[in-house]
């Protein structure tokens, strides 16, 4: 008895020991190349700027002025076109995705399947930057296809036009993140489950509706949560693609870092950022939580 | 009198696979049908093409007399009970059970009614509101059966309805089913390739093999008088003995093993090209010492002995020199052992000759 507690607590020390020898790379990592700049970043958003400085002086006054100068219409533009920019562009490729999804993982055959995984992967690796200016040299003011926008009565300059191109572009790359994602869910389905309903009386797409679309939720979610965060974080689709009439957040931060060398400005952009970002996703998060026990 | 099911030179192929070839039978209203054979065999096959998730290469199908043709599965009333349950995670019992009832247009009013007519049906009364997941794997099944049978298809199809379960579950699950099959009066087709569960299950068995119905007909014909070696082979344990047949008088022949020992058998038309004997080892009697031995029995030794709870399986090598194996009661008044002499005997009716 004694020496089977013993050995108990051997076990748990050791495991204790394992355990902290796996996560330890994880945490120095965060901690000295994630969590220390980010906290250097929050101190840098608190100090006074002098104009034509790079960044703050040293000893500058502690401050709020640049939280403070956030709060202006044009400021909260670009918040609100960074995130309905974002999230249309994270629902579109939801729509595209699930789709798909459902048709790699259901219908094509198991070579056919490992092709499709292939594709898809090669699509989130290879370079944004590639892949934005072929949509801007396709779409954009000198596309190719501009003169058949002309046709329908599109003109390539409007702010309209400009907002479809950035949306289509982050749409561009969020379908392959979000079609993985999903087909792992997908895949967890069993295909029985669609048999039982059409025998049941449930025509194929009320068969959709009522077994695969709630049973992939959780990953739809997800997937949801993953598109928006690349999006809103986009930095080189909305440069390229809004030719300077969208402007993200991103853009912006990066215009009070290397155009104005505004640091403490820049930082405070990115918090706000930052903390709208989470706040976002945690209500989303919550919002599934809350759902799902019920 | 108009079939429930009926088959008409069906054919279907996937690929180079034929999985059906050229199949007809028909199926009685309220009749339940066991169709058996191994993996492969197109008995899954059938089921689908009934359900409507494959269509027929050649052929036509009706149910009921209606043909099938161009039918998806959703305009069809045929129930189906899976392996796997296959019951909506998501959703509760009585969501479950109500599905069908919803999609196929039952007022609102009247579902709650027949989904408590269900329940009780498979006394899972008070078990509505629980998810399939709080529920073991035989109130699972039972569900499926509900669920099945609330929209009154016109035709019940089970795939292996039995063989998720533990054997013990199995058999009252088992008594149960044919309990409720006879209530609601459905014809029902079972498809499987347990044996027991065809022939438990089954007022008809379809032996299949290789997309082709082998043998049809009521479990004890098929199995005490199967057609081919695949069927005897398959629907039980059998003792294969090799030699000619010697003599015919009326329904009765006298057979001769390889090794000169001579039994009376049920006769066959052509029995001169008979060479092999076919004996289930509950067919053979033994009993102890070699006192009966003579023109019904005949002399041997037990060379072993394999207990199985209800049965023993002993193993016997005659004076002839041939052997045998006999399925007899496990009983403990009555014990067998290596090296012992005992006397077999055999009914004639329980020994079919095949060529």
């Amino acid at each position: 008895m004694t020496n089977a507690r013993q050995q108990t607590a051997a076990i748990s020390i050791s495991d204790r020991r394992d355990r902290a020898i796996t996560l330890a790379p994880a945490v120095l990592v965060l901690a000295f190349g994630f969590l220390s700049p980010l906290i250097n970043l929050a101190i840098e958003s608190l100090k006074e700027f002098t104009p034509g400085r790079v960044g703050s002086v040293e000893n500058a006054a502690t401050t709020v002025q640049n939280y403070h100068e956030l709060a202006n219409q044009a400021f909260a533009n670009v918040l609100l076109t960074t995130f309905w920019i974002g999230g249309v562009a994270a629902l579109v490729g939801q729509l595209v995705a699930f789709p798909l999804a459902y048709f790699i993982v259901r219908r094509l055959s198991p070579r056919m399947r490992t092709l499709a995984l292939g594709f898809l992967i090669t699509l989130v690796l290879s370079s944004v930057l590639i892949k934005t200016y072929a949509i801007e040299l396709t779409f954009g003011s000198v596309g190719i296809l501009r003169p058949l926008l002309l046709t329908v009565g599109l003109s390539a300059n409007s702010r309209e036009y400009i907002n479809i191109v950035v949306i289509a572009g982050l749409v561009h790359s969020i379908i392959p993140v979000a079609t993985l994602t999903l087909m792992g869910a997908m895949q967890s389905i069993d295909p029985r489950l669609l048999d039982a309903a059409q025998s049941l009386g449930a025509p194929g797409w009320k068969a959709h509706l009522s077994i695969t679309l709630p049973l992939s939720l959780p990953a739809l979610v997800s997937s949801t949560l993953i598109s928006l965060t690349f999006a809103i974080s986009a930095f080189v689709i909305p440069m390229v693609l809004g030719r300077g009439r969208v402007l993200f957040m991103s853009n912006v931060i990066y215009t009070r870092f290397s155009d104005i060398a505004n640091y403490p400005s820049g930082a405070a952009i990115s918090l706000v950022m930052l903390a709208t970002a989470l706040a976002v996703i945690s209500v989303i998060t919550l919002a599934h939580a809350w759902k799902s026990r019920r | 009198m108009i079939s429930a099911v009926e088959f008409q030179s069906v054919g279907k192929s996937f690929g180079e696979t034929v999985a059906l070839d050229n199949i007809s039978f028909s199926v009685k209203p309220g009749e339940t049908i066991a169709l058996l054979g191994p993996s492969g065999c197109g008995k899954t096959t059938i089921l689908r093409l009934i359900a409507g998730f494959e269509r027929p290469d050649s052929g036509t199908i009706t149910i009921g007399g209606k043909s099938m043709a161009g039918l998806k599965p959703y305009e069809r009333n045929v129930g189906l009970l899976f392996q796997h349950y296959a019951l909506f995670p998501h959703m509760t019992v009585e969501q479950n059970i109500g599905y069908g009832l919803r999609h196929r247009g039952h007022a609102a009013r009247e579902i709650p009614a027949r989904v408590a007519e269900m329940l009780d049906l498979v006394r899972l009364t008070g078990f509505g509101h629980r998810r399939p997941n709080e529920l073991s794997g035989g109130q699972q099944q039972r569900v499926a059966l509900a669920r099945a049978l609330a929209t009154h298809p016109s035709l019940l199809l089970l795939d292996e309805p039995l063989s998720a379960l533990d054997a013990k579950l199995r058999h009252e699950l088992r008594t149960e089913l044919k309990d409720v099959l006879a209530a609601v009066g459905s014809t029902a087709i079972v498809v499987t390739h347990d044996q027991e569960e065809a022939m438990s299950l089954g007022e008809r068995i379809f032996v299949m093999s290789r997309g082709e119905i082998m043998q049809s007909g009521k479990p004890d014909d098929v199995y005490w008088r199967p057609k081919s070696r695949f069927v005897a082979d398959f629907m039980g344990r059998t003792n294969w003995i090799r030699g000619s047949v010697v003599a015919t008088d009326g329904s009765v022949s006298t057979f001769r093993s390889e090794f000169g020992w001579e039994f009376p058998v049920a006769a066959s038309r052509d029995g001169a090209a008979m060479k092999d004997v076919c004996v289930r080892p509950e067919s053979v009697e033994i009993s102890s010492g070699t006192g009966r031995a003579g023109a019904i029995g005949m002399a041997g030794r037990v060379e072993d002995v394999v207990t199985l709870g209800a049965f023993r399986h002993v193993s016997v090598e005659l004076s002839s020199g041939d052997r045998i194996i006999s399925a007899c009661a496990n009983r403990p008044d009555i014990s067998f052992e290596a090296g012992q002499e005992i006397t077999i005997s055999m009914p004639p009716q329980a020994c079919v000759l095949f060529a």
